[in-house]
């Protein structure tokens, strides 16, 4: 699993610009799946099994990132953000283009006085990002308006920990993936939706139930870990605890009876577990709730510190937990 | 071009009555069927040369404007606003109650205490008045929940023109040029006019059920952001460059194959046009998107300036070449066809 987190987290997705991430996942998933097909909106689905019940999977697959907006007369590039990015966040870091390029983030103020007022109120009007140019046509050539970008950064192993980017929700994506590669569907059609735009509002996931109708969904995506220094003391999510079955957050409160079976499911077969309450944030179930007539919808999250930032870390034993319970899940039917 | 006639006419969300009617007795003879739906929502079918796909193109017949909250002892108005308007900009308008006009009164400068004029008004301190002098005068001619717009006389200089709303007036005027100059377009085709975009995105938020077309193409008028106190870099767009087409806005990245359809439709046609530069602000194409089962939109915008304002302006040239390339778009097809 270490190597598919590697590979489905280093690669390139931000919202509305999701192929690579996509493309991985099939490869992933080929001899895995009775069939695929991917919507106008980017949302790759995929199924096996068949029964009376159907349940669906949800993972988004985009992760935060930035798109040029504009190039000035020596070739620096003006960003906005895609998705939640701080622009506090940015300042410093490296960031990976579409096309394997990379620029760094830079900060601008013509006086110390100037400097110090836009770092306290940093916004994206004040920051720029250097791809080494020289001019504007080189950069126009190689970094056109409309050019996405990412956080440069890679999968590294720390005392057992997972860090990458975009652990929020390549996690989710390797779970799902993971279940249909153990899972041996019996009086279940499974569906698993890799869903595209959730960063910018729980976009392709507002669609991708439409025309399959599943009695049920539990989107996986990640939750805040408070467990660090003065970490968020109103939660209570640590890393290692086991996967956390959200209860609510600022979208969407899960399904009850599907809380509750959860739960006995995972009291029955031993699986270590938390419960979840966030007091910001939302997944895609609350798209799904919204769906149609409404479906049952609840979230299992995978607890992870620095959320949105290039290091976001998650537990592995958190991750196999969430797979171990949704196969027992499924199972249980 | 009916840019004239539909930017003074009054239209605030929710109140489209009379640009519906306008624009159905323009194009009734000019295409297939015509409808109008339960919120309010205009949809013509011009039919195509191939079947199998359909695309809908949509502009929004609403505009900001106000509505009356309250009418006090002496006759004047308190108000809403109804979209998203800047309370700054109102003191001394010119506003239209039913058919009564109006003025938007703040103290005079005279009685502006010292520093009163660096803050800034919010729609508590205003008041409208249309002439009465108590409310019982003025319950006689308007009431609470009446609608309020602006007024403004459009005019033409120097290959611009000035008037409100627009924002997207100027989109539902290339839909009528298109219908009336005659197109033929490659599939069928839903000219349909959105109602209730500025109070978000409402109207079109039940036209993705009626047509189920393969694709949507959203004709708007911008925000161009290219005052000149305000660095070039971060200008959204440009009046006099030429259509603006968008990658990304406000919840929705457009399909990247739309978005570079619409570019190189641009580019072989040798029309000018430019990126949408900034990311604020959504349109109906967020909608479609999320919406059933998913509509992939694009967006081409009019720039104009001081949109959402009683007097925005945008470059004819700007509005003639999107006229051409919204055509182009829909004559061809191949916007529909980069969809599986």
């Amino acid at each position: 699993m270490k190597e598919l987190v590697k590979k489905l987290t280093e690669a390139f997705g931000p919202s509305g610009r999701e192929e690579e991430v996509r493309k991985i996942i099939l490869e992933e998933l080929e001899g895995h799946v009775d069939g695929y097909r991917e919507d106008g909106l980017g949302n790759l689905v995929v199924w096996k099994g068949s029964g009376e019940r159907k349940v669906l999977l949800d993972a988004h697959v985009d992760e935060i990132g930035v798109v040029v907006t504009s190039v000035d007369d020596r070739g620096f590039l003006m960003v906005e953000p895609v998705g939640g990015v701080s622009a506090y966040m940015l300042l410093g870091k490296r960031l990976r283009f579409q096309n394997g390029k990379v620029g760094i983030v830079g900060l601008e103020g013509e006086t110390t006085d100037e400097m110090r007022e836009n770092l306290k109120n940093l916004s994206f009007d004040k920051i720029f990002v250097d791809v080494g140019a020289n001019g504007r046509e080189e950069a126009e050539k190689n970094f056109p308006i409309g050019t996405f970008a990412v956080y440069d950064a890679r999968f590294e192993e720390m005392s057992g920990k997972f860090v990458s980017k975009a652990m929020d929700d390549r996690i989710g994506c390797a779970v799902v993936v993971e279940v249909f590669k153990r899972l041996k569907p019996r009086n279940v059609q499974l569906f698993g939706v890799f869903s595209s735009q959730e960063e910018i509002g729980l976009v392709g996931a507002s669609v991708a139930a439409y025309d399959i109708l599943p009695d049920e969904v539990i989107a996986i995506d990640v939750t805040d870990a408070s467990d660090t220094p003065k970490g968020y003391k109103r939660h209570a999510m640590k890393l290692g605890e086991g996967p956390a079955l959200k209860v609510k957050d600022r979208a969407s409160i899960s399904s009850r009876r599907i809380l509750e079976r959860l739960v006995e499911v995972a009291e029955r077969n031993k699986v270590k577990y938390q419960m979840e309450v966030l007091t910001f944030g939302g997944t895609n179930a609350l798209s799904y709730q919204k769906t149609r007539h409404g479906i049952p919808a609840a979230t299992i999250s995978i607890p992870t510190r620095y959320i949105h930032s290039p290091s976001e870390m998650v537990h592995p034993d958190d991750v196999e937990g969430a797979i171990e319970l949704l196969l027992k899940y499924l199972e249980a039917s | 071009m009916y840019l004239r006639e539909l930017s003074e006419m009054d239209g605030v969300s929710g109140n489209e009555e009379k640009v519906r009617s306008f624009i159905e007795e323009k194009i009734r003879e000019k295409v297939d069927e015509i409808s109008v739906d339960v919120l309010g929502n205009l949809i013509a079918l011009k039919k195509g040369r191939k079947g199998g796909k359909t695309l809908v193109v949509a502009a929004h017949m609403d505009e900001v404007g106000l509505i009356v909250s309250r009418i006090h002892e002496d006759g004047s108005l308190s108000f809403q606003p109804v979209g998203g308007i800047d309370p700054r900009i109102l003191p001394g308008k010119v506003v239209k109650v039913k058919d009564l006009h109006g003025v938007i009164g703040y103290k005079a400068i005279h009685l502006q205490k010292e520093g009163e004029r660096k803050g800034t008004q919010d729609f508590s301190s205003l008041r409208i008045y249309l002439g009465f002098s108590s409310d019982k005068e003025a319950r006689e001619k308007v009431s609470v929940g009446d609608y309020v717009s602006f007024v403004s006389e459009y005019r033409e200089n120097n290959g611009r023109a000035v008037g409100k709303a627009f924002d997207d007036r100027g989109g539902c005027s290339v839909l009528l040029d298109i219908l009336e100059r005659g197109v033929s377009p490659a599939y069928d085709t839903y000219f349909v006019f959105t109602v209730q975009e500025e109070t978000g995105l409402r109207g079109s938020a039940v036209v993705v059920e009626q047509i189920r077309p393969t694709c949507a193409l959203v004709v708007e008028t911008t925000t161009s952001g290219d005052n000149p106190e305000m660095d070039r870099e971060r200008w959204a767009t440009h009046l006099g460059d030429g259509p603006a087409i968008t990658f990304y806005h406000r919840g929705y990245v457009v399909h990247p194959r739309i978005f570079q359809l619409i570019v190189d439709t641009a580019k072989s046609h040798g029309i000018p046009h430019q990126m949408k530069r900034r990311s604020a602000g959504g349109t109906d194409a967020g909608r479609f998107a999320t919406t059933a089962y998913g509509v992939p939109s694009g967006v081409v915008s009019i720039p104009a300036r001081y949109i959402h304002t009683p007097n925005s302006i945008l470059d004819l040239r700007d509005y003639e070449h999107t006229r051409r390339l919204v055509q182009v778009l829909i004559e061809e097809g191949k916007i529909v066809e980069v969809i599986e």
